[in-house]
C-alpha cells in the first residue's frame, strides 16, 4: 500500500468537511473515493467524513481484493462496480436528507429550480431490497450512472460521480438544494410538479 | 446513410488518376469519422505501417466527420492524418475555417492522396468530381498569395488548403493553412505535401448533409446553444479575448514556461497578455464556419500588415518563451510563419533552443533571449532552409542530436514535437499527458488536464497533486479523440458535454449513440494510434519528458513521472511496458488491424 500524497488527503478532507457542513452527511454516514489507474482510494469504514485523517483513506484494488478491503467502506463493492461500469473517476455517496424524503414519495426527482434543472436534470430513484452495499446495487447503479451524474437510492441517499471529487460533491449539493426547494413549494400547499421547467419535460 | 456519404475519393498523384471507394457503415460507426476514421484508413493504405514519411507511400488522409457540415456548432473542421516526418509517429490534426464543411459538401467523407507528382500540382474538388491541375505558377508563393490566386481563379465561395515555402522546402515542422489563416499546424504535414509536389487543394461543394431526425436535432441544438451562452468561457472570455486570457492565468499558476522552460518569472507579461493584445494589435474577432464562439483574432502587426492571430500558443511560443514582450512584433512573427507555412509553436521552440545553445556558448546562432535582432531573418531562413535555417528546420530533437553533448536536456520536445505553452511542473497532469500523447508534445492530445487544474472545468483539481492525474489525462485523451472524430472544436467541448454530443450524433445519423459509446470509440482510436506507434518503434522509453522537466523542479514542482506512467498504463489496461494487452485489443475490436 503506497503512501498517500498529502494533497490527496487535503482533497478528501475538503470535500468531506464541505459535505458534513452542508448537512449532506451525519456524523458517520457516507463515503467517497477516487480512481487511480486500476486502484481506488476510498474512505475507511465508519470514518467521519467531516473530520478525515490520513489513515481514514484506504487503497484497494479495482479488480482484485487485497488487505485494504478489510478497512474500506462497506460500500466499496458498489464503488468498484461503478468504476468498472462507467467512466467515473470520483464517487461521493451522501445521505442527502431532503432528497431522501422525496425518494420515499417519488420515482424520480425533477428539480424545479434553475440550477438543478441545468446541473442534475432528472434524477432517478432506485429501490432495492437491500439498499446498502448490496450485490443488486452493484449491478444496477453502474447502468444508471452511465446516463446520469447522480442517482438516488430510495430511503438511503445519493450516489454521484464526476471526474473529480469536487464535481461529485457539487451534484449531491445541487440535488439537496433542489429537494429543499421542492419541499418548500409543497409546504406552501402547491404541487411542485406544476413547476417543472419545459426543458426537463422531454429531457 | 445519414450524416455520412459512405464514400471516399482516392487520388494517386503519380498516375494522375482518381477513383471512388465506398465505406461501410460499420467502420464509420466504429471509428466515428475524422481522426478515428483517418487513422483506420492509414492501416488500410499502409498495412506495413512503417513508411518513410517523405516518400510517395505516405498517404495524406483528409477526413470529415458525421457532424461536419450540419448546424452543429463548430462543425466546419477537417482532419489531416499521415506519418509525421518530425516525430515519426502516426500524426493527426484538425483545423478550423470552412474547409471541412465545403469538403463534406462535395459528397465525400474523406480524400486519400497517394503517390507523388513530378511537377507541382493542386487539386480542385467539387461535387462534380476532381481535377489535378498544374501548380507551376503557385510554387514559391506564400499561403496568402496562393489562397487569393486560387479563389480568384475558381470561386470566392471555395476554400483553399495550401502549403507555403516551408512545406515546399521540406521544413520538418511546416504546416498547411486553411485560406491562409488557420493552420494544420503541427507535425510537418506541409513537408509531406511538399515532398509530393502538392501545393494546394481547393474545395467547393454544394451537396447538403442530411439529418435523420431534424426535430430531435434542433432540440439538442437549442440545448447546446444555451450551454455555450451560459458558460463564461465560451460566452465571454473566448469571444472577447480569444485564447489569450490563458496567459496570465497560466503565469499566476507557475505554469507558463519562460525562456525555453528555464524560468517562471517574466517582467513583460502584462505587455503580452490578453490586455496587451486587446489594446495593441487586436482589430476585431472572427470565427470559423458554424461557430458562435468567435475566438479568432484579426490583428495588425508592427509592419501594419493585417492577418489572423495571434492566439495563446503563438503569443507564448514567440513571446515569453523567447523573452520577447513586444506584442506587435510577436504578431508580425506569427503572420510571417503563416505566410511561409511553418508551425508557430515548433518555430518558437526551436528558436528558444537556439537562444539557449547560443547563450551557453555551445554554438552561435546569433540569437539571444529578449532580443528581437535576428528573429525575422531566422524565421525566413528556417522557411527557406538557408543559412542557419538549414539546421533549425530540423526541429529541436534532430538539432540536439546533431549538436550532441547534453543539449538534449533542454531540447523541449516529446517524441520530437516541440512542447506547447504549459509547464507541467505547474500543472502535473500535463506531465503524463505530454509523455503519453500519441503525437508527442502536444496539449490537444495530452488530455488537457489544465482545464480542471487551471480553469476548474468542470470543477477544479489541485494542479500540483500527482495522484489520479494520469487517470484523468487518459480519460480526457479518449474523450478528445472522440471529439476529434466527430469533428468538433475543443472550445465547444467546454460547454457541450459528451452526453450532448452523443445526442447530436444520434439525431444526425439516426442510430442511438450514448456518451459511453463515444468514450469507448475514443479509447479505441487512442489505442489504435498507440498500436501503430508501437509498430513504428515507439515504446515506454519514449513516454518521457525532456530532462529539464524531470530534473529541474524543486518541492511541489518536482515531477515524478514513473508512478504516473504506472497509473496511466494500469488505467488503460496496458502491460507494464505500455503495450495494450490482447484482452484490451479484443475488447475494443482492434484485432487484426495492426
Amino acid at each position: 500500500m503506497r503512501k498517500i500524497e498529502n494533497r490527496v488527503v487535503e482533497m478528501f478532507r475538503k470535500v468531506g468537511w464541505a459535505a458534513y457542513l452542508a448537512g449532506l452527511e451525519n456524523s458517520h454516514s457516507g463515503n467517497m473515493s477516487v480512481r487511480v489507474g486500476n486502484r481506488v482510494l476510498i474512505t475507511r469504514r465508519g470514518s467521519m467524513l467531516g473530520f478525515l485523517k490520513e489513515e481514514d483513506i484506504v487503497e484497494i484494488g479495482l479488480y482484485e481484493d487485497d488487505s485494504g478491503i478489510s478497512l474500506a467502506s462497506s460500500e466499496s463493492g458498489v464503488h468498484r462496480a461503478i468504476y468498472r461500469g462507467t467512466d467515473a473517476l470520483a464517487i461521493l455517496h451522501a445521505h442527502t436528507i431532503n432528497a431522501v424524503v422525496l425518494s420515499l414519495v417519488y420515482d424520480e426527482i425533477i428539480p424545479i429550480d434553475v440550477e438543478g434543472s441545468y446541473v442534475t436534470k432528472r434524477v432517478p430513484v432506485l429501490e432495492f431490497e437491500f439498499g446498502s452495499g448490496s450485490k443488486e446495487m452493484e449491478e444496477v447503479l453502474p447502468r444508471y450512472l452511465k446516463d446520469y451524474n447522480i442517482v438516488m437510492v430510495k430511503g438511503h441517499g445519493a450516489f454521484s460521480i464526476g471526474e473529480t471529487l469536487e464535481e461529485a460533491l457539487f451534484y449531491c449539493h445541487s440535488l439537496e438544494n433542489s429537494s429543499k426547494i421542492i419541499l418548500g413549494v409543497a409546504s406552501m400547499g402547491k404541487d411542485p410538479m406544476e413547476y417543472i421547467p419545459n426543458t426537463l419535460k422531454e429531457w | 446513410m445519414y450524416g455520412y456519404w459512405g464514400r471516399l475519393l482516392e487520388v494517386d498523384l503519380e498516375s494522375r488518376t482518381a477513383k471512388e471507394r465506398s465505406i461501410s457503415q460499420d467502420v464509420l460507426y466504429k471509428f466515428l469519422g475524422g481522426r478515428g476514421f483517418a487513422v483506420y484508413l492509414y492501416t488500410q493504405y499502409v498495412p506495413e505501417l512503417n513508411v518513410d514519411p517523405l516518400s510517395p507511400q505516405n498517404p495524406i488522409i483528409l477526413a470529415t466527420g458525421p457532424l461536419t457540415g450540419t448546424q452543429t456548432p463548430t462543425a466546419g473542421r477537417a482532419t489531416i492524418t499521415m506519418r509525421s516526418p518530425l516525430t515519426g509517429t502516426i500524426f493527426t490534426g484538425n483545423a478550423g475555417g470552412i474547409f471541412g464543411a465545403l469538403m463534406k459538401f462535395t459528397g465525400y467523407d474523406a480524400l486519400v492522396i497517394t503517390g507523388s507528382s513530378e511537377q507541382p500540382v493542386y487539386l480542385y474538388v467539387s461535387d462534380e468530381g476532381i481535377e489535378i491541375k498544374s501548380a507551376e505558377d503557385l510554387w514559391g508563393k506564400s499561403t496568402k498569395e496562393v489562397t487569393k490566386l486560387l479563389k480568384d481563379r475558381h470561386s470566392r465561395a471555395s476554400a483553399v488548403l495550401t502549403i507555403g515555402v516551408g512545406g515546399e522546402r521540406g521544413v520538418l515542422f511546416s504546416s498547411v493553412l486553411v485560406d491562409g489563416e488557420r493552420g494544420f499546424g503541427r507535425g510537418g504535414v506541409g513537408a509531406v505535401w511538399g515532398a509530393k509536389k502538392l501545393k494546394a487543394i481547393v474545395v467547393k461543394g454544394r451537396k447538403k448533409v442530411t439529418v435523420a431526425d431534424m426535430e430531435r436535432f434542433k432540440q439538442v441544438l437549442y440545448e447546446a446553444d444555451k450551454s455555450i451562452k451560459q458558460s463564461p468561457l465560451t460566452s465571454k472570455a473566448l469571444p472577447s479575448m480569444g485564447t489569450s486570457y490563458t496567459m496570465d492565468i497560466a503565469y499566476n499558476a507557475g505554469a507558463l514556461p519562460i525562456k525555453n522552460f528555464s524560468q517562471t518569472e517574466f517582467e513583460g507579461l502584462e505587455k503580452v497578455d490578453s490586455k496587451g493584445l486587446k489594446e495593441g494589435p487586436f482589430i476585431r474577432a472572427t470565427a470559423c464556419w458554424g461557430c458562435p464562439i468567435r475566438c479568432g483574432r484579426i490583428s495588425r502587426d508592427s509592419d501594419g500588415n493585417i492577418g489572423e492571430g495571434p492566439e495563446y500558443e503563438t503569443m507564448w511560443a514567440l513571446g515569453p518563451n523567447l523573452g520577447i514582450d513586444d506584442i506587435f512584433f510577436i504578431t508580425k512573427m506569427n503572420h510571417l510563419c503563416n505566410e511561409y507555412g511553418i508551425d508557430t509553436i515548433s518555430t518558437g521552440g526551436v528558436l528558444a533552443f537556439a537562444m539557449e545553445v547560443t547563450e551557453r556558448g555551445i554554438r552561435d546562432y546569433g540569437l539571444s533571449f529578449g532580443k528581437k535582432d535576428g528573429l525575422i531573418k531566422a524565421i525566413e531562413e528556417i522557411a527557406k532552409r538557408e543559412g542557419k535555417g538549414e539546421e533549425l528546420a530540423l526541429g529541436t530533437r534532430r538539432l540536439a542530436e546533431r549538436i550532441g553533448g547534453n543539449v538534449k536536456e533542454f531540447a523541449m520536445n516529446v517524441k520530437g514535437l516541440e512542447l506547447p505553452a504549459y509547464d507541467p511542473r505547474g500543472a502535473k497532469g500535463m506531465a503524463v499527458g505530454y509523455a503519453t500523447s500519441n503525437r508527442g508534445g502536444c496539449h490537444l492530445h495530452s488530455g488537457y488536464t489544465v482545464s480542471s487544474e487551471l480553469f476548474g472545468l468542470p470543477k477544479r483539481v489541485d494542479p500540483l497533486m500527482s495522484t489520479g492525474k494520469a487517470t484523468l489525462a487518459a480519460k480526457r485523451q479518449d474523450d478528445s479523440a472522440a471529439e476529434d472524430s466527430l469533428i468538433v472544436c475543443r472550445f465547444a467541448g467546454i460547454a457541450i458535454t459528451m452526453s450532448m454530443w452523443s445526442r447530436l450524433l444520434s439525431a444526425v445519423v439516426g442510430e442511438k449513440f450514448t456518451a459511453d459509446d463515444l468514450s469507448v470509440a475514443g479509447e479505441r482510436i487512442h489505442n489504435l494510434e498507440r498500436l501503430i506507434n508501437l509498430k513504428l518503434g515507439f515504446d515506454r522509453k519514449d513516454d518521457t519528458l525532456p530532462g529539464r522537466l524531470l530534473r529541474e523542479g524543486e518541492g511541489d514542482r518536482k515531477i515524478d513521472l514513473e508512478p504516473m506512467l504506472e497509473e496511466y498504463y494500469s488505467f488503460r489496461g496496458w502491460d507494464e511496458n505500455g503495450v495494450p494487452t490482447k484482452e484490451k485489443i479484443i475488447e475494443l475490436g482492434l484485432e487484426g488491424l495492426v
